[in-house]
């Protein structure tokens, strides 16, 4: 029972289309990795689906479908949703996380405040029901020292720590799918590997079908289970993780796996080497 | 962390470095602390570490940027240290850098070519003829169409800038650049074919580089030696295989196992962790601890834990 399906996807900015019917789906529980270079269309697509980017943009969803299955198992293409109904769908449905949590929080209020929220914004709960689900969604991403940190404002915390109450906010209202825009692009290695650490434990956890879009094919490699590859406002190739890495058919895939710097492919040689471009960069 | 010089003195040598700077109620910011290290003539070394480690700071003590609160920089064999800055212009034809943000890094309003040339004119070393032969030959040495020379920054792409400001480092003819972060903005595929032009520029022109950067992929494939620095010191310095294949320091073994690597064959268990990196600020009249370090093998330091 697939998720959400989206067919001939195409948006434009102003006579530019910056995706061009794109095709895919989402399965339950499953994380679909979504790869490609700046600008290729990857972000456009998430927001499209969320129904966010034509929000204070020249961007038209111009065609296509974005079906989401309910849980009373009737689907609801959420092109054709009013404002209101959106907003039903977002976070109870479909949660996002951007790149920098710094500017998507609210920075004179608390962070416990904005998880809580968040839950009564869409749940109608009291105070002291939405605070004591944020109390829980502290310890769900493991933010140690909950009590203290849950009356921090974001500028007392760390990047990696913010990305942390970030994904509880995302999560608090347990959308059955996160869109997750390079979560931890923004953060140290060590600390990106504590949130992909994380995001894989939830998913255990509760279930929840991501989408992660990202630059990083370590990261794609490390978190997801099937692979889009975009590159100029198309879907170019998409597949299984293994099959991406191992077997890509298109040049295009070819040509940007081998421009990849891969951790440990340099043991016995000696000096540096350079990288034997294949594909559409040869 | 001494050179161990064929008779040449490295091209530049940096003994026991430290530079601090003034935070908020009195505190004191330990960029870097008792830093030592060396490169020699047509060597890259990578200097790694995460956010506020240093490394920039380092970067810009070498060049002259900052002035370092303790210890010596020498260039060739020359003490920079305490040169003035009309004393200094003469070595930093030396010594060029390039930066993270190639948009940042050029004047907006200035045709790439005359930004190219400037070098040149400011350091009189060309007549005007020479210097647009110079700019003409650069250009192609970095892989850009001549065409290009008269426009503007905003009319290229972001690998196409980076390619702008190497031809800006190069045109002094320098020994040494340092490459501050220089392909962390570029995407992937620009990323790797900058990478090459910067070893075909090294093998053609015998520069060393100081690289630096974050990302140990990056690294492994450009360095002929690693230095790793946490909160203001090196704590292990090595050649990339006694780093990358024998990493000894906990830190160093940390940041390796952190990297994600790009082949789903290789995954690993996370384990959940919450640490998180400690800060480098300190109160007045405190400060870390001076690491001290053990030669595990020749040319391999390791600070003692």
């Amino acid at each position: 029972m697939t998720l959400l399906s989206v067919t001939d996807l195409t948006v434009t900015f102003d006579g530019f289309t910056a995706v061009d019917s794109a095709s895919f789906t989402i399965e339950p529980g499953e994380t679909l990795g979504v790869v490609g270079e700046s600008g290729s269309g990857k972000s456009v697509t998430a927001l499209s689906i969320m129904r966010l980017v034509e929000m204070g943009t020249r961007a038209k969803i111009t065609r296509g479908r974005v079906e989401l299955k309910m849980q009373d198992g009737s689907t609801l293409d959420l092109l054709g949703q009013d404002e209101p109904t959106m907003r039903s769908i977002r976070g109870n449905q479909i949660a996002m996380i951007f790149q920098e949590p710094l500017t998507s929080l609210n920075p004179v209020y608390p962070v416990g405040e904005q998880i809580a929220e968040a839950v009564r914004i869409h749940e109608g709960s009291d105070k002291k029901t939405s605070m004591a689900r944020a109390r829980e969604m502290f310890d769900l991403v493991r933010i140690p020292e909950a009590d203290k940190r849950i009356g921090q404002y974001p500028h007392e915390m760390s990047g990696g720590m913010r990305q942390r109450v970030m994904i509880a906010i995302g999560l608090c209202c347990g959308p059955r799918l996160l869109i997750a825009d390079e979560p931890t692009t923004a953060l140290d290695v060590t600390i990106q590997a504590q949130i992909l650490g994380l995001i894989k434990q939830l998913q255990v956890e509760t279930g929840t079908a991501m989408m992660l879009i990202t630059h990083d094919m370590g990261v794609i490699a490390e978190v997801a289970d099937r692979v889009v590859v975009m590159s100029q406002s198309k879907i170019v190739e998409q597949g299984p993780v293994d099959q991406i890495f191992h077997s890509p058919r298109e040049a295009y895939t070819r040509g940007l796996l081998s421009a990849v710097p891969k951790l440990g492919s340099m043991a016995g040689h000696d000096g540096p080497r350079p990288f034997n471009l294949a594909g559409d960069l040869a | 962390m001494t050179s161990q010089s064929n008779g040449q003195s490295p091209v530049v040598e940096v003994q026991g470095v430290s530079k601090q700077f003034p935070a908020d109620h009195n505190a004191r910011v330990h960029a870097v602390t008792d830093v030592s290290l060396h490169i020699d003539h047509g060597e890259t070394l990578a200097v790694v570490g995460e956010s506020g480690c240093g490394k920039s700071t380092l970067a810009n003590l070498i060049i002259r940027l900052h002035d370092a609160d303790q210890g010596r920089i020498l260039l060739k064999g020359v003490d920079i240290t305490d040169l003035k800055p009309r004393e200094m212009r003469a070595h930093r034809q030396t010594l060029q850098i390039i930066f993270q943000d190639p948009f940042a890094s050029l004047d907006p309003r200035v045709r790439v070519g005359a930004s190219v040339a400037e070098p040149l004119r400011v350091h009189k070393v060309a007549t005007k003829e020479e210097a647009t032969d110079r700019v003409r030959h650069l250009f192609e040495l970095v892989g850009l169409e001549r065409s290009m020379l008269n426009n503007y920054p905003h009319q290229f792409s972001g690998g196409q800038r980076q390619r702008v400001c190497i031809a800006r480092a190069l045109a002094l003819k320098p020994e040494l650049v340092i490459a501050d972060e220089a392909v962390s903005a570029l995407d992937v595929s620009v990323q790797a074919q900058v990478m090459n032009l910067m070893l075909e520029l090294q093998q053609e022109m015998g520069l060393s580089y100081l690289f630096i950067s974050h990302d140990l992929a990056v690294v492994e494939r450009i360095a002929h030696r690693v230095a790793v620095m946490y909160l203001g010191q090196i704590i292990e310095l090595g050649s990339r295989e006694q780093v990358f294949r024998d990493p000894r320091h906990s830190y160093t073994k940390r940041l390796l196992g952190a990297v994600p690597i790009a082949d789903p064959r290789q995954r690993t268990e996370r384990p959940l962790l919450t640490g998180e990196i400690p800060s480098p600020v300190w109160p007045a009249g405190e400060g870390p601890e001076l690491v001290t370090y053990t030669e595990v093998e020749p040319g391999h330091q390791v600070a003692d834990e």
